[in-house]
């Protein structure tokens, strides 16, 4: 029984990781409708961001994360750039071979800069302020404080984003975009702002979870394919461009993939996701938490 | 009928080819030859019947295994493998083209996606049946004998070239006929209009099973082919790198063309060699040249001059 728990906060570690991207890939599918395959590379890029900042420009915590953030928002752009703007007038499914395109493109330049070998980011905990105070001890289970970091993160970057959603002009503007694109554009919501706003949100929120996640797990090339997998089993499981709902599956599809690796073979940790995103689709394709809408 | 004359010379070309040049270059024709399958094939279920697929690699590892697995275990024959690989590829096709009659564009990608995923990890990790990451050694295909009579020996590197080049010719050919059936013509029906499709009366559910069917049965040929000339197979032979690298050379060939694909995979297989030393940024390069053509000119190179022609 001590073990369980450990192995649901193990789950809820890496759930929220997959939260985190899954919640801007959702975002960008619902807001724009691009599906975008390079958004594991948000998270890879993001992980290496975090190194470079730590290791080699040798920067405090606050400022990396700032530089992180900076440099998710210029991938953000970019990618928007590529693989929003000019496809305005291409058939939609365009941007699934451009996206995919973009991807190999991202892996395979961070392979020539960063190298094959595997990295990680030395996080010293003991320099941040709160975060050093907080114990380590639950009971019967441990997280290290780079760990616990994770979902007290998500939580509060999730909370910021509901936030902003809600209340402000852009969240607003972002929201009347995902209804109905046209009428959004009708009734004033600027267009072009908003996509470049959703796809910095999403490299923002991809970034970040690679960032923190590189201080517990390594960094390499491909990192982001997996994740990348696993975000879209979330976004499906959870109802295509549905924000909360990938919240909620994200979670679950970590404690899943924590407890299936436990108890039943650590080799079939990563295929238990696919096998449920695939009866998902045939038999629910709406998502477990989504509404049946027909989309043309 | 000029177009039957240019391929069968450029094949007669290919087969007196091996005494002109050195074994490498053998070995990277044959290799090309491998990626002109595989292209072929996947235009038949995207660039005809307009049904993504990123799972080539799988179903060219399903292949693969297919021959090793069974050298390993029933010590069958080269012969009895390429129908063999192109029936079990083919099987799971039609299990892949199962979520296709209810999915379309990019659920149908991730889908695809994730079976590529499930099929490399399956054969990485089962190890007691596929060998793990060590992948599995072949012995080679053996003496062809008929009625006791030894024909030729296999185990030259240019038995194998011609063997996969004839093979390369009958896929050609079999793709040729189909989109030239009455079946083609559906599934260039369903891609431009499923629903108008449907509503003529055509099958879709057999138009889409089929499609995915016979572009996994080539892949499998494709397979069987590679396990027994590269002498065994390992899982990383089969992973999303070859999908991407077979989706970029239809893409930026022409979907749906025919030839597009077939140039494309010649292009880009070849590429890699003229490159020499900067051969490590081949897939930087396909990424960037997929995004590229898929914003200046989507229906592809074959496609774009077509378009041109046709005006």
């Amino acid at each position: 029984m001590d073990l369980f728990l450990q192995y649901l906060a193990n789950g809820v570690v890496i759930g929220s990781t997959y939260v985190l991207v899954a919640v801007g890939l959702t975002l960008i599918f619902g807001i724009l409708g691009v599906v975008n395959f390079a958004h594991g590379e948000f998270y890879m890029i993001g992980g290496y961001a975090g190194i470079v900042a730590i290791t080699v420009l040798k920067l405090p915590v606050l400022p990396a994360i700032a530089f992180v953030l900076l440099v998710a928002a210029v991938v953000g752009i970019a990618a928007e750039a590529i693989l929003h703007k000019p496809m305005k007038n291409h058939d939609a499914t365009s941007s699934i071979i451009s996206s995919f395109g973009l991807a190999v493109a991202l892996q395979n330049a961070a392979l020539v800069v960063m190298g094959p070998q595997p990295q990680r980011l030395n996080l010293d905990v003991s320099k941040i302020p709160v975060l050093s105070s907080l114990p380590t001890d639950f009971g019967p289970v441990f997280l290290p404080q780079q760990r616990l970091l994770i979902p007290l993160a998500t939580v509060l970057l999730i909370a910021v984003l509901y936030v902003v959603l809600r209340y402000t002009w852009t969240g607003r503007g972002l929201r009347a975009m995902a209804q109905h694109a046209t009428v959004a554009r009708l009734c004033g919501v600027r267009v072009e702002r908003v996509a470049i706003v959703t796809f910095i949100t999403g490299a923002a929120l991809a970034g970040t979870a690679g960032m923190l996640m590189s201080s517990v797990f390594f960094v390499y090339p491909i990192v982001g394919n997996m994740i990348a997998l696993k975000a879209f089993t979330v976004v499906i499981l959870g109802g295509m461009g549905n924000v909360a709902g990938a919240a909620v599956a994200g979670l679950l599809l970590g404690i899943t993939e924590s407890l299936t690796s436990a108890y039943i073979s650590n080799a079939m940790r990563d295929i238990v996701g696919f096998v449920f995103v695939i009866l998902v689709l045939l038999f629910r394709p709406q998502g477990l938490f989504g509404k049946a809408v027909e989309r043309s | 009928m000029r177009v039957y004359l240019l391929a069968l010379l450029a094949f007669a070309v290919l087969a007196v080819a091996p005494f002109g040049i050195g074994g490498y270059e053998t070995n990277v024709l044959m290799m090309v030859l491998f990626f002109v399958i595989l292209a072929v094939g996947l235009d038949l279920v995207t660039g005809y019947c307009g049904q993504f697929s990123f799972a080539t690699g799988a179903f060219y590892g399903i292949g693969a295994y297919t021959a090793a697995i069974m050298t390993r275990d029933f010590g069958t024959s080269i012969w009895v493998h390429l129908p063999a690989g192109a029936i079990v590829a083919g099987l799971f096709g039609l299990l892949l083209g199962i979520p296709a009659l209810r999915l379309k564009g990019h659920f149908l990608a991730i889908v695809t996606i994730a079976f590529q995923t499930i099929v490399y990890l399956v054969i990485s990790q089962w190890t007691s049946f596929t060998g793990g990451q060590v992948g599995l050694p072949m012995p080679n295909a053996g003496p062809v004998t008929v009625f006791g009579v030894t024909l030729f020996e296999f185990g030259s590197l240019r038995s194998y070239y011609w063997l996969t080049l004839a093979m390369t010719a009958l896929t050609m050919l079999v793709a040729w006929r189909l989109v030239n059936s009455r079946l083609g013509r559906e599934w260039v029906a369903i891609r431009d209009d499923e629903t108008l499709a449907s509503a003529v009366g055509l099958d879709t559910t057999r138009g889409k099973l089929t499609a995915f069917v016979a572009y996994a049965a080539l892949a499998g040929v494709a397979g069987v082919l590679t396990a027994h000339s590269l002498r065994g197979v390992t899982p990383d032979d089969y992973t999303i790198w070859i999908s991407a690298t077979v989706v970029a050379m239809m893409v930026v060939g022409g979907r749906g063309t025919f030839i597009g694909p077939i140039l494309g995979a010649v292009f880009l297989a070849i590429l890699p060699e003229l490159l020499g030393k900067f051969a490590e940024y081949k897939m930087l390069i396909y990424g960037v040249l997929l995004v590229l053509v898929v914003t200046l000119m989507p229906e592809g190179v074959v496609g774009r001059l077509r378009a041109r022609s046709a005006r």
